[in-house]
């Protein structure tokens, strides 16, 4: 058995005048939680689309579970593509079940493994009612519903918190934490840093349809060094951006955030800060996976989004 | 595989058979046609009342003998007129009053015959309605053999003798075909060709109607690529087509079953001195096979047009060149009709996108040669084949762009490049 759930080789996409995906390869080992980063355009829809042969790749080779990717395996994954919905006329039993019947599992036993789910997400006394009678919310827990009722081994979910209040965000982390506690590998492809700094081990930053970077998020952290640092103060900070060392100075309002360019000593900031302000606070804090795209994409030469 | 299709398939089906429109449209569409088909023979059997009529003769020789010819004529063994007295006073005078009865409803109309009726050759008839042509023909004919009958009396002859020497000729219509000689249908059988014509035409407009707002839905819902990661866009695509056609198919049959027994209850009370259409079996096998023939081939055409727009106005653009056949050939009914094994006739019906109407219409009116029946059937398919293969491709783009409406240039890139 493979310890690898995804593993991508070579792969290409090109549509009508530009290349959407060129050459990416991925690994994402199994009950690994993991994060597909880039900026919109970047190629994160249409490789996950081309994980479950929604799009054809125009070349390399695409690995499910250890085995080349074909129907059945495919039936391991479930997806939740950006692009979501239900069949707005159907009862929300009947709808799980056809859901999870072009998964491969049998009616009887999609009726059977509903009802904990429904119960958990609180859509029990939902069941016979029509889809289009639900709220939003509910609206959104029975679509995640419909993802796992096949009981997926990968669950890959595009940009799962767009949409949701803050409970149903909780209550969707909850749910994923929990599903990966039991080794079910989960891909998560956002824009939403924070979310992804909370979930993931694993990050892969793609780029104008390139990997630009890949490996645990510890690691990657790491790779960018302890040059930020974290400044509050009273008075006219202006002058910070022009101390020698700094690289960029991002004013969040109640403090400033300095990321400072390889090499140079954050202590020439501290020194010159006390000298010219009354300081607050100061820290050196590890970058945030926010900074580390932002940096990167801007030097790819990519607009960060 | 074949389990997820059957799961789209029944999907499809039963999201269709279980709305009411549906429900109401299966049941409301024979009892609609059966009126169609039913009211109509009726009233011209036997329903219609008599025609209450009065007859003013200026000449002053014909009156007793006309308004008897006028009480005994018969159409379909009963009489059709009510002769009423022409009132008081001169020929001249009593119109004037029997107008006013009419314009009244106390009376249909009056039959004047002038001063030189026996000379001339002209009656006015005045009536509120003058469009019932069957009766008017019949008034026509009692009062000429009455006229007639004077002149030939006048001259010295013999009533009786003139009367089979000028015996006019009738001409009987029989139609020959494989199965035997059968009587004309005339009129009717010219109707009925129309209304099953007409059902067909409008079941696969409909049909295929529903399959691309099906598809236009699944779009707008953002369901689309749910369903997509589960089953290939093929046996999607494939699955509505079966699924919608399934429930086409459940409301043709509700409908041709009914319009069949409509038609054999027809045969024994109702149609009293008028032949009732025949509904051969082959008729009834190439309604239903025409009836899918003709979905498959547009239905698929409207699922490329349904996953290529975003909305149904969208699609309006669209629709309009792929149902232009399908009008084409509803359209093309008159000459098909009048010369069914004719050039025109036989060439049109092996055109793909019109045999499914101009086919199934010669086979009603006469039984076509069997190899232009299958020749038609094999080039229908091949149509549909080249239909579903371009379809599948566009389809398969299709249901993931979302936005921009292409363009038809854009819609053969697709098909050439998926």
């Amino acid at each position: 058995m493979s310890d690898q759930a995804l593993v991508l080789r070579g792969v290409t996409k090109a549509f009508a005048g530009h290349v959407a995906v060129k050459e990416l390869s991925l690994e994402v080992p199994r009950g690994s939680v993991f994060g597909l980063l880039g900026p919109n355009g970047a190629g994160k829809t249409t490789t996950l689309r081309m994980v479950m042969n929604i799009l054809g790749v125009d070349a390399g080779s695409i690995e499910i579970l250890g085995h080349p990717a074909d129907h059945a395996t495919r039936d391991r994954i479930g997806y939740m593509p950006e692009e979501r919905g239900l069949y707005p006329r159907m009862v929300l039993e009947e709808q799980l079940t056809f859901m999870a019947s072009i998964k491969g599992v049998p009616r009887k036993t999609a009726a059977e493994r509903m009802g904990p789910w429904l119960e958990r997400l609180g859509l029990a006394d939902w069941r016979r009612r029509k889809t289009n009678e639900l709220s939003k919310g509910m609206q959104q827990k029975a679509q995640f519903i419909a993802t796992v009722l096949h009981e997926p081994d990968v669950l890959i979910m595009d940009e799962p918190m767009s949409g949701l209040d803050p409970v149903g965000m909780d209550v969707m982390r909850d749910v994923m934490v929990d599903l990966s506690r039991r080794g079910i590998t989960i891909v998560l492809s956002s824009h939403q840093m924070d979310t992804v700094e909370k979930l993931c081990d694993r990050v892969a930053l793609i780029n104008k349809g390139g990997k630009v970077l890949d490996g645990k998020v510890t690691e990657v952290k790491a790779a960018h060094g302890e040059n930020t640092l974290v400044l509050a103060f009273d008075g006219d900070g202006s002058f910070l951006g022009s101390l020698p060392g700094v690289a960029n100075v991002s004013d969040f309002g109640q403090y400033v955030e300095i990321r400072m360019s390889d090499g140079a000593d954050p202590q020439v900031v501290l020194k010159e800060a006390t000298a010219r302000l009354r300081v607050r606070r100061f820290e050196i804090v590890v970058p945030s996976l926010h900074d580390i795209f932002v940096k990167t994409v801007t030097a790819d030469g990519g607009e960060a989004a | 595989m074949p389990s997820k299709l059957w799961a789209v398939v029944r999907r499809e089906y039963l999201e269709r058979v279980r709305t009411k429109a549906f429900i109401i449209a299966t049941v409301l569409g024979p009892i609609l046609m059966g009126g169609i088909i039913v009211v109509p023979v009726a009233l011209m059997g036997r329903g219609a009342k008599l025609l209450r009529v009065a007859v003013v003769d200026a000449s002053g020789t014909l009156q007793a003998e006309v308004e008897e010819a006028l009480r005994s004529a018969r159409r379909d063994e009963r009489p059709r007129f009510d002769v009423q007295p022409s009132g008081d006073g001169t020929a001249e005078a009593r119109p004037s009053a029997l107008k006013d009865a009419v314009l009244r409803g106390r009376l249909d109309g009056y039959l004047f015959l002038p001063e030189d009726t026996l000379d001339g050759s002209l009656a006015t008839y005045y009536g509120r309605t003058v469009s019932n042509r069957m009766d008017l023909d019949l008034m026509r004919w009692r009062v000429n053999d009455v006229v007639v009958a004077h002149r030939v009396a006048r001259a010295g002859l013999d009533a009786e003798e003139v009367k089979e020497l000028t015996q006019s000729l009738e001409l009987r219509t029989v139609r020959l075909s494989e199965e035997g000689e059968k009587e004309d249908r005339g009129v009717v059988g010219m109707l009925f060709a129309v209304i099953l014509l007409g059902i067909l035409y409008t079941s696969i407009l409909m049909w295929g109607q529903v399959v691309m707002t099906s598809i236009i839905e699944e779009k707008g819902s953002r369901v689309i690529e749910v369903v997509a990661s589960g089953v290939t866009p093929m046996f999607l695509l494939a699955g509505k087509l079966l699924g919608v056609g399934a429930a086409g198919l459940t409301q043709f049959l509700v409908w041709s079953l009914s319009l069949l027994g409509v038609s054999l209850a027809a045969v024994g009370p109702l149609a009293a001195g008028l032949t009732m259409p025949e509904i051969t079996p082959l008729i009834l096998a190439s309604f239903l096979a025409f009836f899918l023939l003709g979905f498959a081939f547009y239905a698929t055409l409207y699922a490329a047009i349904g996953s290529a727009v975003n909305t149904v106005q969208e699609a309006q653009n669209f629709v309009f060149p792929v149902i232009m056949p399908l009008i084409l050939g509803f359209v093309c009914f008159l000459p098909v009709i009048e010369s069914p094994d004719g050039a025109l006739a036989v060439t049109l019906s092996l055109i793909p996108f019109l045999t499914p109407l101009l086919m199934f219409l010669r086979i009603v009116v006469l039984t076509p040669p069997w190899w232009q029946i299958a020749l038609s059937l094999v080039l229908t398919g091949a149509a549909i084949w080249g239909a579903l293969w371009a379809a599948a491709r566009i389809y398969r783009v299709g249901i993931l762009m979302y936005g921009k409406k292409p363009t038809f240039p854009e819609l053969v890139r697709w098909v050439r490049h998926a």
